[in-house]
């Protein structure tokens, strides 16, 4: 079901990071996936697109530890992976960034961004002083700008929230973040702060796996484009090899005649 | 791509970069914070003024304040439990009947002739027994909401607490026992005076302060926080929250078998109705004190001014010997206001 | 922050309307119970008020908002102590949990008395219905009324609380004094819903039940409406213990037969009396009994 062979040159020479291999899963009678296979090369920023139920969300999870797949093989570095909670995803550098961003809005974003992993002191208490130093070094890494380090998450606006999230995903050696859209609730202006947040990511050798409705946003920062159609491999291309009435010719289910499709000039 | 207007203004505001906003702040909303930490301090200053004006002679006397502070010191040991609870969006409903479970496991302890340590550690332990099934049952057993699981424990302790009573007042405290509840250090006289400090204060302000420094400066004081603020977050980020709760529960009934010891102390009897309705009063303390029944809001200063408050009304109105039934009244529209200004608070916060 | 001042004025209005005019001598009663909705602690409350104004001392009646809250009934009489008082009236919900305050009121100097329900202080007066002579009184109306042999049942109020005790022993003893059959003695916890229950419990295992001793009206109001659906009412003799209006009602409709009246107006009287007694410094017996009547149809009018 691949559409074209072609793969980037640059990238098929590596060992995929993280390989899935007809992975399939089962909600009692229902299928969320089947067969799906794919690869996610390093510092490569990977699209998944589909139409909602096309099973985008239910791979991620599979991905991120929160599903165990019901069929098939996850590897990672070449090596059978099997994730029991996102802990043991986690583990492996793997991380996620939910559409619901999972902060707590109550605590400051230094807090968040250790959410779990909070720093301790030499007695065992919790380390104020160093969750709050290492944020500040760890934003600025990510060129993510803050008032200060104790601001509330709740107090922020959305694209900064989903800046804190990133920074979350990255605090710990992640080699994958996976972003599930992460620009759908934010306002125009701050889409593009965080579409460059994950090219700094991609500089910074972290692999991403970006699920987006959003044409624009699928075709600024990808390498590559994987369409899921209900629950199965559709399409996959390099960027460069395809087109925006191409790829939503995909999520429709349709590899004919794409030009025509109004959606094109809507999107 | 739809533009909710919130949204569009939030992105008008924003120069292009990742850096917070600054707003035009309102007064309100500076002072907000503030009123957050303060707000209840202002409150009891006024009811002390107030009380001071209709009793002068009577109100400020070391023996009224040190009345006070004995009469909350059952209260404030279950509001600070009830205050865990509730910071994760929670509610323990069990805690009044958890706390006379402890008296009588106690009280039997006591008539089995059993030795004092250990009829002292008694009661916290069953109280802490009890709040662990809580925990248990809110979690593993997936109940929809702690009100369930903790409304049952509140039958079953109060059950299983005449069970093994028989029903009946179980009286005859040694002093070792009643000294958390009853004893009085003696700081000397002055002027005709004598000035005793009841431990029950003591212990009040240890207990307030370990449970401000938990809350503050451990991974688990923080984590009751996160998950109060998102469970869904928290779980995510690979915080056991099954057992934050089992631990938050447990800690509650830990308390509440506390307050039993102090209860005993103050009356020398483990009696059947001990306990009743005290769930709904620590309720009103936090709630008083601005914590939030949404989760995550909420600090151990501002339930011990909410246990003030409910001590001050009730010593107050006893004073001026207003009927019981103004009381109540009291406290219930306080608690309405309360909330109110809780509202008002996310409204306006919600609104920047 | 603009609302606070609201709240804090509530508080205000609430204390100057209240501020009460200080007198030479001062008495607290403090009761089980609020006399609004309850007609026998509003009588002590007549009781102790009138005395108060015929000696001429300040009467201040206190109670916790129900029966079962002990703490704010100590917390009550702390704030009392701490304003300082000339003597105090106590009808204790817990007799051994009032106990370690009433000690601290005796240390203090201030003579106490105890009505309704006896204490466990040492040496400290009880005023109040002797019960198990009242529940020997309605025994022997019973006694009178059906043939020896019969079935009766007996609903005892909690039997832990020595009120509770007294009348069951009371009427236990004189039942079985004059050969009556006792087929069944349960608690209906003196609450009405759970007489009626335990009641139609009783009728079903024992239909020939023609006598019913309740130890509390409500009880009996009760067991009333279970001999009524079970269509046994004109049948059954049901006596209470109270005498309150509704069971007086109760009588003069020939539904319950009779009760047995306290003397509660007696109990605020003899208290506040005592109490100034023991204040001008003579002695008083260990009981002073308020004494009990029979009240049937022939004199259920005065008790309406």
């Amino acid at each position: 079901m691949v559409a074209t062979g072609k793969r980037k040159s640059e990238t098929s020479s590596q060992r995929p990071i993280i390989e899935g291999r007809g992975i399939s899963k089962f909600f009692g009678a229902v299928t969320a996936l089947n067969d799906v296979s794919f690869e996610l090369y390093p510092g490569e920023v990977l699209g998944i697109v589909g139409d909602n139920g096309a099973g985008k969300t239910t791979l991620m999870k599979v991905l991120s530890g929160l599903y165990k797949a019901s069929e098939g093989d996850l590897l990672f570095e070449g090596q059978p992976a099997h994730f029991n909670s996102p802990k043991d995803a986690r583990k492996l550098g793997i991380e996620m960034v939910y559409q619901d961003l999972a902060l707590a809005g109550n605590m400051a974003i230094a807090e968040n961004i250790y959410l779990g992993r909070e720093p301790r002191n030499k007695f065992g208490f919790y380390h104020l002083g160093a969750s709050q130093k290492m944020a500040r070094k760890h934003l600025s890494n990510l060129k993510i700008h803050v008032k200060s380090v104790d601001q509330k998450v709740e107090e922020l606006s959305g694209g900064q929230r989903q800046a804190v999230a990133i920074a979350r995903a990255t605090a710990f050696d992640a080699k994958v973040v996976i972003m599930d859209e992460p620009t759908a609730a934010l306002a125009i202006r701050e889409v593009g702060k965080v579409l460059d947040l994950i090219k700094n990511l991609k500089d910074r050798h972290i692999s991403v796996i970006l699920i987006s409705h959003r044409m624009d946003d699928i075709f600024y920062v990808c390498d590559r484009v994987v369409a899921l159609f209900q629950g199965t491999n559709f399409a996959e291309s390099p960027l460069e090899d395809t087109s925006r009435s191409e790829v939503i010719g995909w999520i429709m289910g349709t590899k004919e005649n794409p030009g025509e499709l109004s959606h094109d000039r809507v999107e | 791509m739809t533009e909710s207007s919130e949204g569009q203004k939030v992105a008008d505001q924003d120069n292009h970069t990742l850096e917070t906003h600054t707003r035009p702040d309102g007064l309100a909303l500076r002072l907000l914070p503030y009123i957050d930490k303060y707000g209840i301090l202002i409150v009891i200053f006024v009811m002390v003024a107030v009380l001071y004006v209709t009793q002068p002679d009577v109100f400020l006397s070391w023996r009224n304040i040190t009345n006070i502070f004995k009469q909350t010191a059952v209260n404030a040991m279950l509001s600070i439990g009830m205050f865990l609870a509730i910071l994760t969006a929670g509610i323990d409903l069990s805690i009044g009947s958890v706390m006379m479970l402890g008296m009588m496991s106690a009280g039997v302890a006591q008539f089995a002739g059993m030795p004092w340590p250990i009829v002292l550690i008694l009661a916290p332990l069953a109280g802490m027994g009890a709040g662990l099934v809580n925990g248990i049952g809110i979690t593993k057993l997936r109940m929809p909401h702690p009100f369930i699981m903790t409304l049952g424990m509140l039958f079953m302790a109060r059950g299983l607490g005449n069970l093994i009573s028989g029903g009946v007042p179980l009286t005859g405290f040694p002093d070792a026992i009643r000294f958390l509840g009853s004893y009085q250090i003696p700081l000397g006289e002055y002027d005709g005076t004598r000035f005793n400090l009841p431990v029950a204060l003591v212990l009040t302000i240890v207990v307030y302060i370990a449970f401000s420094l938990m809350l503050k400066h451990t991974v688990l004081g923080r984590r009751i926080y996160a998950i109060g603020g998102n469970p869904e977050a928290a779980r995510v980020s690979g915080i056991n929250v099954d057992a934050v709760l089992i631990t938050v529960y447990g800690i509650c009934g830990f308390m509440a078998g506390i307050g039993g010891l102090l209860l005993i102390g103050r009356t020398s009897s483990a009696f059947p109705t001990a306990g009743t309705g005290a769930e709904l009063e620590a309720i009103a303390a936090c709630i008083i004190g601005g914590a939030s029944f949404f989760g995550g809001r909420g600090t151990v200063l501002g339930v011990f001014g909410g246990v003030i408050v409910m001590g001050l009304i009730k010593n107050g109105l006893n004073l001026n010997n207003v009927s019981v039934f103004y009381q109540q009244i009291l406290i219930g529209a306080i608690i309405v206001i309360a909330v109110f200004l809780d509202v008002l608070r996310r409204e306006i916060g919600t609104r920047k | 922050m603009r609302r606070l001042p609201g709240l804090v004025s509530i508080f205000a209005l609430t204390m100057t309307a209240s501020i009460a005019t200080v007198s030479a001598e001062t008495i607290v009663v403090s009761m089980k119970g609020p006399g609004a909705g309850n007609p026998f602690w509003a009588a002590v409350e007549a009781g102790a008020k009138a005395m108060g104004a015929e000696r001429g001392v300040d009467v201040i009646v206190l109670a916790p908002p129900t029966e079962s809250d002990v703490a704010s009934q100590i917390s009550q009489i702390e704030d009392q102590l701490a304003k300082g008082i000339d003597g105090l009236v106590l009808a204790p919900t817990d007799p051994t949990a009032l106990a370690p305050v009433v000690n601290e009121a005796i240390a203090d100097g201030v003579p106490v008395v105890f009505i309704d329900t006896i204490g466990s202080n040492a040496g400290v007066t009880f005023i109040g219905t002797d019960n198990q002579a009242g529940a020997a009184l309605a025994s022997e109306f019973i006694c009178n009324g059906v043939p020896s042999g019969s079935d009766v049942a007996i609903l005892t109020g909690i039997v832990t609380q020595s009120t509770g005790k007294a009348r069951a022993d009371g009427s236990r003893e004189g039942l079985t004094a004059c050969g009556m059959n006792i087929v069944a003695e349960q608690t209906g916890e003196w609450d009405r819903a759970k007489g009626l229950n335990v009641m139609e419990n009783i009728i079903t295992g024992n239909p020939n039940i023609v006598a019913v001793f309740a130890s509390n009206d409500n009880m009996a109001l009760g067991a009333a409406e279970a001999l009524k659906s079970a269509g046994v009412l004109d049948d059954v003799l049901l006596v209470g213990f109270d005498a309150n209006p509704d069971a007086a009602d109760s009588i003069l409709a020939g539904e319950m037969t009779a009760t047995i009246a306290q003397n509660p107006v007696n109990m605020g009287r003899f208290g506040v009396e005592s109490v100034l007694k023991l204040a001008a410094g003579e002695t008083l017996d260990p009981v002073i009994d308020t004494g009990t009547v029979l009240v049937t149809s022939d004199n259920a009018a005065d008790f309406q």
